[in-house]
């Protein structure tokens, strides 16, 4: 298949007051599963559309390849999209759907049967080629639509939140079967959701936007265990911020912050001096450990206990007005702490990363 | 050759410009020459003195200084106020009691309302002096009893008139309004502890503002500009349309001057008054849609027996002007005298004049609802679709023309069409274009509005797969738009096929329609052939509207 790279280079979209998209640089390697991953409002939509070429953008410029496409019309760019809501040509049938496209690059009549023919097979549409798609369940008609963005052999696939729209069951088992295509055919996909679950499982790499900018962009082990910005540690997975004050400079070994319930906590010298001595630590809730409580050592009274099944949530008060949430996996016979209880905590140094002070 | 080198041209235009950026250009070019150039004219010449030293107000100041004309817009102004007062006291009861009470007869209250709205403008006034005239049945009969009746005539009975042919905007306004109401909001209040009074005057009307006001505003409008109705019961009331009117009949083209500047001040009173409800309705706008949208509910015996005597006698009256020109059509006539005896005759006399008005009416209406229909179409796309400088501005264009009344527009084209280098007056195409442009906002918007429904996915969809606009716009949008464009088509026949105003001014021997041949007959005081010819037209106008409401599900609403 002919796909290719993409690049965006300081892409930028306003309307009117609003910056929807905020310089945005991004290079896609061919062949890559790449994803957009952030909040409701955040822009990935409106970059999405604007590689797609349905809105210009204010400044910047995108390339697939090393061919910049700005002067391309949306119908030339050759670029397959998958809408969140389908977008199916509700008046044709799944033929006539998934034909659409190769009908309107004018193939013969020979060629475009056959590559019907062979999308349906590969997604296992055969029997429903003559419906319409109103009988058809969601799940088949985004089956439609992906096949119909497939056969047209685009440069680039884009896909905008096409499984939000399906039931949870739908959605774990159509995220399964685009990634497993995707990796068969090897087209360079762009792929939107809000879902971080969903991003991590299925990308090769992840974008992480937030108001337009580009936060992070990373493998998703790189993205989930090493967020670079507060905003990354604090949307992907469960994490906790405590306020901590360097009190051993580490000049030769690991700077030494102190956090409220007299916990001391090691963190490597040179990030200690790039952020300085009042900082944020921030950890995920299932990388904190629970212990017997320690004299001297890092302690807290125990706030609340929520029982989720596979989960235990315990709300910690490490200091009066500073809580944590730690996450226990539930097991069979597991004794809880009682809620008043006074437990000791640890946190391995690998779990933690540490961030300038938030303005409080 | 020269075609395929044109075709060439074309096409090699359309890529290089892009498919959108040619329609609306072409739009423009359109919308110009048949409504702002008119426009433009009539204003330019209202502004021109007889000679070089006048003032510019010269006209104005000559209108507003004598009482023979000052006077009429005062009539006019007088009459239309009190049938848009008078509608709107009857039709939002009418409205509230037939949405929300399990009124009988609810079937045959939308049918009246339905033939109500679409009958021809001036058969009302004709039936009533069939009624109530001088030599009317009811009146005759009364007096063989002592009884006399007040007069028709005169102001009174325009009121009357307008009042019953208008009250249907309202009817359905608030109607279609009312089901936008959310059941929960009237059970809110309800719970908060207010009696049905209490709700609808707290709750219900404030909602209902936009819709009231937009319905009022029809029916200033409609009366405002009507000129059949005063000219068959005006007698010597005289309104302004009416002196418009007579500017041209009276001297053909004799005084165009006094007619555009006559036509301006009947325009400027129009558009004040869009504008004045545009600022009022958007005053009051709540944006609220139902999702359970407000219940029929039973009411106890009495409460039903009064509500449904009430809705079902005011659509009564409203329709008994039908049902009397439909019964009078078969009864034998001595020019305004009317003998209760069964006859054919009116049928077989028109049978020998109908051809030429009935295919020009046809043939008309036809051309002209599928120019609103293509265009419509097309507009409505690129007020949605293309939003933008020039979007914004062609639904600026569009709005403002409907405000512009057939007679502005009648006199605006024969003002610009009938000198070199384009001469159209006395012609077909001239009709048709007329009537082209005064349904075109109805078609606009009801493209825009079932536009804002189709989920622009779709279309981005087709883009993205490899076709181009023009493509996207035959082979996506219109299929998907097919039924709504087919009722849109419908409800543009039955609107076209009655026009009066307009043609009253246009027509000529060879261009008469339908509608003009009613007129003239019901000036010359022949009734039952009036009576004929109006049946034909009533039937004409109905038809698409039975298969509107029956096979395509619409509901009455939609005619507003
Ligand atoms: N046509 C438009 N006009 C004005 N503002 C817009 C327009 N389209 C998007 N925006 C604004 O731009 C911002 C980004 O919108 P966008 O649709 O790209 O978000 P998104 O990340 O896709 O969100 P979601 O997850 O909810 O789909 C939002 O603040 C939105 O309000
Ligand atoms: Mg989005």
């Amino acid at each position: 298949m002919a796909s290719t790279s993409v690049r965006i280079e300081q892409i930028s979209k306003r309307f009117g007051e609003v910056t929807a998209v905020d310089r945005v640089d991004l290079s896609i390697a061919k062949g890559e599963f790449f994803t957009l991953l952030g909040s409701s409002g955040c822009g990935k939509t409106t970059l999405l559309r604007i590689i797609a070429g349905f809105m210009p953008q204010s400044g910047g410029r995108i390339l697939f390849g090393d061919a910049c496409i700005d002067d391309v019309p949306a119908h030339r760019r050759n670029t397959g999209m998958v809408f969140q809501n389908y977008a199916i040509f509700p008046h044709l049938t799944v033929i006539d759907n998934i034909a659409y496209g190769l009908r309107a690059r004018g193939l013969p009549k020979g060629e475009v049967a056959e590559r019907v023919a062979r999308m349906l097979a590969m997604m296992r549409l055969e029997h429903l080629g003559h419906r319409r798609p109103r009988e058809l369940s969601g799940g088949q008609q985004q089956r439609v639509v992906l096949a119909r963005a497939i056969v047209i052999e685009p440069d680039v696939l884009l896909m905008d939140e096409p499984l939000s729209n399906l039931d949870t069951e739908m959605r774990v088992h159509l995220r399964g079967e685009i990634r497993a295509l995707q990796r068969q055919i090897g087209v360079t996909t762009i792929y939107v959701t809000h879902d971080q679950e969903e991003a991590l499982m299925m990308s090769d790499r992840v974008a992480v936007m937030s108001g337009g900018k580009v936060e992070q962009v990373g493998t998703p082990v790189e993205i989930f265990h090493r967020p670079q910005t507060r905003f990354v540690a604090s949307f992907i997975g469960e994490s906790n911020f405590i306020p901590a004050m360097r009190i051993g400079s580490g000049a030769s070994g690991p700077a030494v912050y102190e956090v409220p319930g007299g916990g001391r906590l090691p963190v490597p010298a040179e990030r200690a001096s790039e952020v300085g001595p009042k900082a944020d630590i921030a950890f995920r809730s299932h990388d904190l450990v629970l212990g017997p409580p320690e004299a001297g050592g890092w302690t807290a009274t125990v706030a609340d206990t929520q029982f989720y099944g596979a989960t235990i949530r315990l709300v910690l008060e490490l200091a009066p007005g500073h809580t944590v949430q730690v996450a226990l996996t539930g097991r069979a016979g597991q004794a809880l702490p009682a809620t008043g209880a006074r437990v000791g905590l640890a946190l391995p140094s690998a779990s933690l990363w540490l961030f300038p002070a938030a303005a409080r | 050759m020269t075609a395929v080198a044109e075709t060439g041209v074309g096409t090699r235009l359309l890529r290089q410009v892009g498919f959108w950026p040619v329609v609306t250009a072409l739009v423009f070019v359109a919308l110009f020459a048949l409504l702002v150039m008119p426009i433009v004219n009539i204003v330019g010449l209202s502004l021109s003195g007889k000679d070089a030293q006048s003032s510019v107000w010269a006209n104005y100041a000559t209108f507003f200084s004598e009482r023979f004309y000052y006077q009429t817009l005062i009539n006019s102004i007088q009459v239309s106020l009190a049938a848009t007062v008078l509608a709107v006291l009857v039709g939002v009861p009418a409205a509230y009691f037939a949405t929300r009470y399990d009124i009988w007869g609810r079937g045959f209250v939308r049918a009246a309302v339905v033939l109500t709205f679409v009958s021809p403008p001036f058969i009302g006034s004709y039936s009533w002096v069939i009624l109530f005239g001088r030599s009317g049945l009811i009146t005759t009969t009364l007096a063989d009893f002592g009884i006399s009746l007040p007069s028709i005539y005169g102001a009174p009975g325009i009121v009357l008139v307008f009042t019953l042919q208008f009250f249907p905007f309202v009817f359905l306004m608030v109607s279609s309004g009312l089901k936008s109401i959310d059941q929960s909001i009237e059970d809110a209040a309800r719970n908060l502890g207010s009696g049905e009074l209490r709700v609808f005057f707290t709750v219900l009307l404030p909602l209902l503002v936009p819709s009231i006001s937009a319905g009022a505003l029809l029916v200033f409008v409609a009366a405002f500009t009507d000129i059949g109705t005063p000219i068959i019961i005006g007698e010597r009331f005289r309104v302004l349309p009416v002196l418009i009117f007579g500017e041209f009949v009276n001297e053909f083209g004799g005084r165009p001057i006094l007619a555009s500047t006559l036509a301006v001040l009947l325009l400027t009173v129009t558009t004040a008054a869009l504008l004045l409800q545009r600022w009022f309705a958007g005053l009051h706008a709540h944006g609220t849609a139902a999702i359970r949208p407000l219940t029929i509910q039973e009411q106890r015996p009495l409460k039903r027996l009064l509500a449904s005597a009430y809705v079902l006698l005011l659509v009564g009256m409203a329709l008994l002007p039908i049902v009397n020109i439909v019964i009078s059509s078969f009864l034998k006539a001595n020019g305004p005298l009317l003998i209760a005896e069964f006859t054919l005759g009116n049928y077989a006399r028109i049978l020998r004049t109908i051809a030429v008005p009935l295919s020009n009416t046809i043939f008309y209406t036809t051309a002209a609802t599928a120019m609103c229909a293509i265009v419509g179409t097309a507009v409505g796309y690129i007020i949605v679709r293309r939003p933008g400088r020039l979007g914004g501005l062609l639904d600026g264009v569009v709005m403002f023309s409907y405000a512009v009344p057939g007679i502005v527009l009648g006199v605006g084209l024969i003002v610009t069409y009938n000198e070199p280098p384009v001469i159209l007056t006395g012609t077909s195409a001239i009709l048709i274009l007329a009537f082209f442009i005064r349904r075109l906002p109805f078609s606009v918007r009801s493209s825009v509005s079932m536009l804002q429904q189709l989920s622009r996915d779709t279309e981005d969809a087709s883009i993205n797969l490899g076709a181009g606009p023009g493509r996207t716009f035959l082979k996506i949008t219109v299929p998907l738009l097919s039924m709504a464009i087919l009722s849109g088509v419908l409800l543009t026949w039955s609107n076209t096929i009655r026009e009066l105003s307009a043609t009253l001014i246009l027509q000529s021997g060879s261009t008469v329609t339908l509608s003009i041949e009613i007129f003239n007959e019901v000036v010359n005081a022949n009734f039952g052939l009036a009576s004929a010819l109006g049946t034909v037209l009533i039937l004409l106008t109905f038809l698409p509207l039975v298969v509107l409401f029956t096979l395509l599900g619409k509901r009455e609403e939609a005619l507003v």
